[in-house]
């Protein structure tokens, strides 16, 4: 059965677009789907993990950061190839190269890691809106309305540059926070070669920080975001550029964050975070008084970005996995299946917002890790997609790509093994 | 009835009771309107074999059944005209013609027609999608509680269109003939939702006028993306037959150079007209006229003009109203179809027409177009120069655009979030 390769530059070249193929014009055409990638990146779960990560263990976990800034770049460069080569979402190609049966079950991962993820963006929320003392529930309500209002707005696509710049600005305050609180340079420096005892909460961190960096997310919405603005297969440069900036932003903000904490947090003996309020600490340096508000902002953007993309996106993968109508361009009545599943995330993770006496720093941290756990499913998926010529064509994954990405997943697969064990040996 | 996902995996014997494999795959030949199956795909032990059909004595849901032992084990290659149910069928996205909508194919209905297996219809409902995840049954005992049955939705294979990612696999060019006889509105929404490749086959597979229609359906920024997807040649066919106030409003959204391209590979008269447009603010009279209507001498008689008219063939949006020029060109008078209609056959038109008029001038801005249209129930309202030359009309739907809030259209992002261009 030997059949001409699928995807793969199929329209071949049009001459046409080669007018906007000025080099940096290129490029910044096409920037966007890597960059926001990146910044979602650093949502509520990420500044959490990496603060809570930094308070606990100072500059020793920065190794970490170093080796998903790696594998970020992998698994986003193959999902932005992906799209590229075929056109197609994610979900819908694991239907149609594995069958329904193993695309329900990619769904499904694919959806409770989502869920998590949702839940921890509404504890953003909640824990942003404490330190101004709304109380969890109405934080809770109010991010429900929210992310409502943002979707019927139906204009995202400009709203999320409004969050993106909020991202930049606490993004920035972090970096010059940690440099003001003067940190021990050598000792950030040993941290990037791994080291320290393998206890069960190092492995949760590590865990954790790979789980919020690399998610099961972020890999169907790259892919959906590029086949949504109609990129094409020989633009791949320009999108490599994209997602190497992307994972640099979130990689390098993230580093700053753990080093911010370690220099405050840590030095200073306060090894635990137990809310906003204690993690707003790592921006006194800059912040001093107002280090608070700043934090506040910071996660509530942060947030937000994550909410205007994540339901989203899970209600598209389940759609698109069993060939239902998607997309806000549907009404109602059409597309009954797509705005169901929105409203459960919503409504899912808003009343859980109401159990009481809710620890929201570590509601959020758990969603990180079980992103980390889960992840390796779907990237056994992507890399057996990504090596599969007939889809993919021309931009296939050569020998030295795939050693790559397996390499990557066999990483994730032993680590989360590891913490299971470490976690079941207690 | 049997479905397909009912007999995969299932074992094939030979005569003799002996197992030797697995049924792999169906294989059906297209072209009739019932694809009669032709042959059975059979994983063994160590690899798959195919066996035609006129070798299988039974085929259900307990398994096939062979009239021979002999396995000819020459190596399977698929024929043009062969589709592969399993792997090229199951689980791809097709068009569903009647209900006008991209749908998963969740199972295959095969029965006996004319005294042979064939595939009848594609299962694109619940039931399918559950019977293929091995949860059919415990959902209807669920269901019962409930009185929800799944629910099951068939479509004919007639009002199938398979599309290119499907079939390209054997070669074979998808006439997509159901699809070109859809209105170009609802074309347009099953092109929104292809894969680049599908968009492009079905592109390939209609001619200039279709696609100029379906692109005139479009949302602006898909009419681009559609545009830019298309061989520069094809792409200048297709604006030709597009009315030239379309083709500029497209033509000016590419860049310069593609732009430039294009009015080079267009018809001479045609990209002139084109450029011309492009000359005007996009908020003009002249930025939204189209060059296309109908002038004619004061001179002729009523039906000498409806003469002309045939002739012509004007298009639907310019046919409401002639307009009468002078030698120079200006516009002197104008007639609608009714008056045209109802006057003498031997009457001039210079007799019946309406002296003086209501016209624009070509730098109008498009608002005051609106009122005016408005205010004197046009279909259509003529443009004139500072001679009173007659340079185009802008017809009512062209005015309204005007009066949407500007960017209203393009307010929703289509399918995610992020689609930001």
């Amino acid at each position: 059965m030997t059949a001409p390769p699928r995807g793969g530059g199929p329209v071949g070249p049009s001459p046409l677009r080669f007018g906007r193929r000025a080099r940096l014009a290129a490029v910044l055409a096409v920037l966007g789907p890597g960059i926001v990638s990146g910044f979602a990146d650093n949502d509520a779960g990420g500044i959490t993990t990496y603060s809570l990560t930094g308070a606990r263990f100072g500059y020793e976990l920065l190794w970490v950061l170093l080796v998903t800034q790696f594998a970020l770049f992998i698994t986003q460069e193959i999902g932005a190839r992906m799209g590229l080569a075929t056109g197609q979402g994610l979900a819908g190609l694991i239907r149609e190269r594995f069958g329904v049966r193993w695309a329900a079950f990619a769904a499904v991962t694919m959806l409770a890691a989502n869920l998590g993820t949702t839940v921890s963006e509404f504890a953003g929320i909640a824990a942003g809106l404490s330190l101004f003392g709304v109380p969890v529930p109405i934080g809770a309500a109010i991010a429900a309305v929210a992310v409502i209002t943002l979707m019927s707005l139906g204009s995202f696509s400009r709203v999320q540059y409004v969050f993106v710049g909020i991202g930049v600005i606490v993004s920035v305050a972090y970096v010059v926070s940690a440099v003001l609180a003067k940190p021990d340079w050598a000792l950030a420096a040993k941290g990037l070669v791994p080291s320290g005892a393998f206890s069960g909460a190092y492995m949760l961190a590590v865990v954790g920080t790979v789980g919020t960096t690399i998610t099961p997310w972020g890999q169907g919405f790259i892919q959906a975001y590029v086949v949504d603005k109609r990129l094409r297969p020989e633009e791949l440069p320009a999108e490599r550029i994209d997602v190497l900036i992307g994972s640099l932003i979130a990689n390098i903000v993230g580093a700053f964050i753990m080093v911010a904490c370690a220099a405050t947090l840590w030095a200073t003996g306060h090894f635990v975070i137990a809310d906003a309020g204690q993690a707003a600490r790592a921006l006194g340096p800059i912040g001093g008084d107002i280090a608070v508000g700043i934090f506040a902002i910071g996660i509530l953007a942060a947030s937000l970005l994550g909410l205007g993309v994540v339901p989203l996106s899970s209600a598209y993968t389940a759609c698109d996995t069993f060939g239902w109508e998607r997309g806000v361009g549907w009404r109602w009545r059409e597309a009954p299946a797509f705005y169901g599943l929105l409203a459960f995330f919503i409504g899912f993770a808003a009343l859980f917002m109401l159990i009481p006496g809710l620890p929201l720093i570590q509601v959020m941290f758990s969603a990180q890790v079980i992103n980390g756990l889960l992840l390796p499913v779907i990237l056994v998926f992507v890399m057996l997609l990504a090596g599969d010529k007939r889809l993919m064509g021309k931009l296939v994954s050569g020998r030295i790509n795939l050693a790559l990405g397996w390499t990557v997943t066999a990483l994730l697969v032993v680590m989360s093994l590891v913490l299971v064990v470490t976690a079941f040996s207690g | 009835m049997i479905h397909l996902s009912q007999v995969i995996g299932r074992p094939v014997r030979d005569q003799n009771g002996e197992s030797i494999g697995k049924v792999a795959d169906l294989i059906v030949a297209v072209g009739e309107r019932y694809p009669p199956v032709t042959g059975l795909v059979i994983a063994t032990d160590r690899r798959k074999i195919f066996l035609p059909w006129s070798s299988v004595a039974t085929l259900d849901i307990g398994g096939a059944r062979l009239n021979t032992s002999q396995l000819d084990i020459t190596k399977f290659r698929q024929r043009q005209n062969e589709i592969l149910l399993k792997d090229n069928l199951l689980d791809k996205q097709i068009v569903d013609i009647d209900g006008r909508r991209v749908v998963r194919v969740n199972d295959v209905s095969l029965d006996e027609v004319e005294g042979s297996l064939r595939l009848v219809a594609v299962d694109v409902g619940a039931a399918g999608l559950l019977r293929r995840l091995g949860i059919e049954g415990p959902y209807r005992t669920l269901a019962r509680g409930l009185r929800r049955p799944a629910g099951e939705r068939y479509i004919d294979w007639e009002d199938v269109d398979p599309l290119e990612s499907t079939i390209e696999a054997v070669k074979l060019r998808v006439p997509h003939a159901g699809l070109a006889e859809l209105h170009p509105a609802d074309l347009a929404t099953i092109i929104d939702q292809l894969t680049p490749r599908d968009r492009a086959g079905l592109l390939a597979s209609l001619d200039d006028e279709a696609v100029a229609d379906v692109i005139e359906e479009m949302e602006p920024e898909s009419q681009v993306d559609v545009l830019e997807e298309l061989k520069p040649d094809r792409a200048a066919d297709i604006l030709e037959e597009m009315s030239p106030d379309d083709a500029a409003d497209l033509v000016a959204d590419l860049s310069d150079t593609a732009r430039a391209e294009i009015l080079s590979l267009m018809d001479k008269t045609e990209a002139e007209e084109v450029r011309e447009l492009l000359g005007y603010p996009e908020e003009t009279a002249g930025g939204i006229m189209t060059t296309e209507f109908i002038a004619v001498p004061a001179t002729l008689t009523a039906a000498q003009t409806i003469d002309r008219l045939r002739e012509l063939e004007p298009d639907a949006e310019t046919i409401y109203y002639v307009y009468v020029v002078d030698d120079e060109g200006r516009l002197v008078g104008v007639l609608s179809l009714r008056d045209l209609i109802v006057a003498k056959p031997d009457s001039p038109i210079g007799e019946v027409m309406i002296d003086e008029p209501v016209a624009v001038g070509v730098l109008d801005h498009q608002r005051e177009v609106a009122n005016l249209v408005a205010r004197y129930n046009l279909l259509a309202v003529p443009v004139v120069d500072d001679e009173g030359k007659l340079e185009g009309i802008v017809t009512v739907d062209d005015t309204l655009d005007s009066l949407l809030p500007v960017g209203w259209k393009s307010h929703l992002p289509k399918r995610f979030p992020g689609s930001a261009r």
